[in-house]
């Protein structure tokens, strides 16, 4: 999947010109933000369960290293065999030479944000291995070559016209048809006869639990089933941040999960996996490869605030309460993660150079912090990487402020330094602005600050200060004896 | 590659600590103190929700039921799971005197046949479960040996046979039973209905990959059952 990042005002401008996502975008996060309401009132007390959820990934992140390691011994422990990659390359050179080893054409794959993260499908297939997709979703989307339009409906924006004419192109239908049921059906023969014979599973990981040393999904179709199931080979792929302490902390965060994704109690499938089947056994994976992916994540967390995106347990909850998200839908944050989820995970992850856009597509309405199953400050954090983007941070690659920008903070802090140069400053200021006050509003002041002005008005300034009308009431009021105090902030 | 693991810990280790504040109270469930009656009516509901169908029946009637059942949904050809209440050699003669090839995952000499089989041939499987969770209508299956993993998924109609007894309030009180210091199950499999999607056009559809049906027959639930 390429990384458009950085095109995101572009996309943004396309999408909210595109009557299709549009339509989407008034019905699917509002339906899915009141099924996660109507879901959440099924706790007795849905604030304690909210919180308790949130206590539990405050606690993993804080206690990450230890609970890797207990996690990789228990897993070992279950003859499972555990790789840990520093980055995309080691961990897509480690699938792909395992497929070769293993001596396989195809692969199938879950729906796993984490293989979008590293590009899989693309070194897969460079290395010839064909790589499918098995979520009906992320089925269209490959074909299609788009990334997700929304974490839990990948391709839920895509007209049946153009899946029908996909299916037709890839030999996936025989005879086209618009109905989305025969659509449906028309993948799950065709992905099953990849799954009958299947060598090699790959799916993502939900939770991992450190006790036990156990990979934990969650999904609605059976594709991940199958892929843990039938293969003999299974990889799962976990970023290192997936683990919690216990299996009770897991049966909670499934809870928080399903109900902040889906709005359901619990998914249709939870498959948790302790090591490769028993001899006795006979279908589930002779092999089970957990890779533990790192790609950047134990550099960023030295820093104590951007550690805080490892929190996030990729419900998409925040998506659906998003004012932004909600006009321009998924393809304009350009990588596997979108909406405010995107926002705080694509700055830490790849850095802010490709970024500039994304940190600064949110209003602080902080209806994302509001819902976060996993207690993420997406504001405070938003807030924070353009800080650090001003401040030239090494760390996350930020830009600096440019030398025009930097001049004005200097005078301005001069300015703002002296009682006397801010009354010049403020007077001065209001002679300009009431040229060209349009009634109430200034919708610009010559050619100053357009990018501003683009999309909003500055309301007019008041004919005087509330200081200087303050000193005029106490000259009324008491003769001005206090006429001096407080002057000092002008 | 112990270097790459020892680098990634080395670097999280050195990162400063913060603080984590006490975890809060663990928050309540009603299922907890629910009676048997009450648990087994949430089950029931919540299965329902989630698409599934069940039926109260009483063990006796299993039998009877099964081929009423099997009948109604033109099935011929069964893969069974063995369970203390599924007994091999039991069913396959009553399938032999009610016209069902009833097979069990060993009938087949190697993994490739079974698969073929429980992919192509069967029309529906059935088992057993370990737990049946009040919560959230969710059928807990430990798979080992006798639990086979393909045979509640591949077929289109997955018939699962519940004891009431086996009704538990919580997730919790069916994994503190499953996962013990000496075992830890190879997978443990939550299912809540059928398979599904809405992945076109928001257009709900079961039977996406698994089963489009999820028939629950709960023995001696319902007044009037004599517990066995």
């Amino acid at each position: 999947m390429k990384v458009t990042t950085e095109r995101f005002k572009t996309i943004a401008l396309e999408e909210l010109a595109n009557a299709r996502t549009q339509k989407f975008l008034q019905i699917l996060p509002k339906t899915l933000s009141a099924r996660r309401q109507a879901a959440y009132a099924s706790f007795p007390d849905p604030q304690a369960a909210h919180r308790y959820g949130a206590a539990i990934r405050a606690d993993a992140v804080a206690r990450l290293p230890e609970l890797l390691e207990r996690f990789e011994k228990n897993a070992l422990d279950n003859g499972a065999k555990v790789f840990w990659a520093s980055d995309a390359q080691a961990a897509n050179d480690y699938i792909v030479n395992l497929a070769h080893a293993q001596g396989v054409r195809y692969v199938t794959k879950g729906k796993s944000m984490i293989t979008e993260e590293l590009g899989l499908n693309d070194q897969l297939r460079d290395s010839g291995i064909i790589p499918w997709e098995t979520d009906l979703g992320e089925f269209i989307a490959q074909l299609l070559d788009r990334p997700p339009f929304h974490i839990v409906g990948p391709a839920i924006n895509i007209p049946v016209e153009q899946i029908c004419d996909i299916f037709m192109q890839k030999g996936v239908l025989d005879a086209p048809t618009l109905d989305p049921v025969a659509l449906g059906l028309a993948a799950r023969l065709f992905l099953r006869d990849k799954f009958r014979d299947l060598h090699m599973g790959i799916t993502g990981v939900n939770i991992a639990v450190a006790d036990t040393g156990t990979v934990i999904n969650v999904e609605n179709e059976g594709n991940i089933r199958f892929n843990k199931s039938s293969a003999r080979t299974l990889v799962c792929v976990m970023s290192l941040e997936k683990v919690v302490p216990t299996m009770a902390d897991a049966l909670h965060m499934l809870r928080v999960l399903c109900r902040s994704a889906t709005g359901q109690s619990a998914g249709a499938y939870i498959s948790m996996d302790s090591g490769p089947k028993k001899s006795a056994e006979i279908d589930g994976p002779e092999e089970l490869h957990i890779i533990v992916l790192d790609n950047g994540r134990s550099a960023l967390y030295a820093d104590p605030q951007t550690r805080e995106a490892l929190r996030c347990i990729r419900c998409g909850a925040c998506l659906n309460a998003c004012p932004v998200y909600g006009k321009v839908g998924g393809y304009p944050y350009g990588w596997a993660y979108s909406g405010p989820m995107g926002q705080i995970l694509t700055p830490a992850l790849r850095g802010l150079a490709d970024s500039s856009d994304l940190i600064r597509a949110c209003t602080l309405c902080h209806r994302c912090k509001t819902i976060c199953p996993a207690g993420i400050d997406h504001p405070e954090l938003l807030l924070y990487y353009r800080a650090k983007d001003v401040q030239a941070d090494p760390l996350l690659k930020g830009h600096g402020a440019g030398s025009a920008e930097q001049l004005a903070h200097r005078v301005f802090a001069l300015i703002a330094g002296h009682v006397l140069y801010w009354r010049l400053l403020t007077k001065g200021v209001r002679m300009i602005t009431d040229r060209f006050a349009d009634g109430p509003v200034i919708h610009k002041i010559a050619r100053l600050a357009p990018g501003w002005f683009h999309s909003r008005d500055l309301p007019a300034l008041a004919r005087k200060s509330f200081h200087e009308r303050w000193r005029e009431k106490e000259h009324v009021t008491d003769g001005g004896a206090h006429a001096k105090k407080g002057s000092t902030l002008d | 590659m112990p270097d790459t693991r020892q680098s990634i810990l080395n670097r999280l280790k050195a990162a400063p600590s913060c603080p984590v504040a006490q975890r809060p109270q663990m928050p309540p469930f009603r299922e907890r103190s629910m009676d048997a009656a009450q648990l087994i009516e949430t089950f029931v509901a919540r299965v329902a929700a989630q698409g599934g169908v069940t039926e109260c029946i009483s063990q006796s009637a299993l039998f009877e039921s099964m081929a009423a059942l099997l009948a109604q949904e033109g099935v011929t050809r069964l893969m069974l799971t063995p369970d203390s209440l599924l007994e091999p050699r039991q069913w396959i003669a009553w399938g032999q005197t009610n016209g069902i090839e009833v097979m069990t995952p060993s009938d087949f000499p190697d993994r490739t046949e079974y698969t073929q089989a429980v992919f192509d041939r069967v029309q529906a499987g059935l088992t057993g479960v370990d737990f049946a969770v009040a919560e959230s209508g969710t059928l807990v299956l430990a798979h080992d040996a006798s639990q086979a993993r393909l045979v509640s998924l591949a077929p289109l109609l997955h018939i699962a046979v519940v004891p009431a007894t086996r009704i538990v309030p919580v997730y919790e009180s069916a994994i503190e039973k499953l996962y013990t210091l000496t075992r830890r199950p190879s997978q443990v499999t939550f299912i809540t209905g059928p398979s599904m999607t809405a992945d076109i056009q928001a257009t709900p559809f079961k039977g996406m990959h698994g089963p489009r049906k999820l028939v629950v027959f709960l023995l001696d639930a319902c007044a009037g059952h004599q517990p066995s």
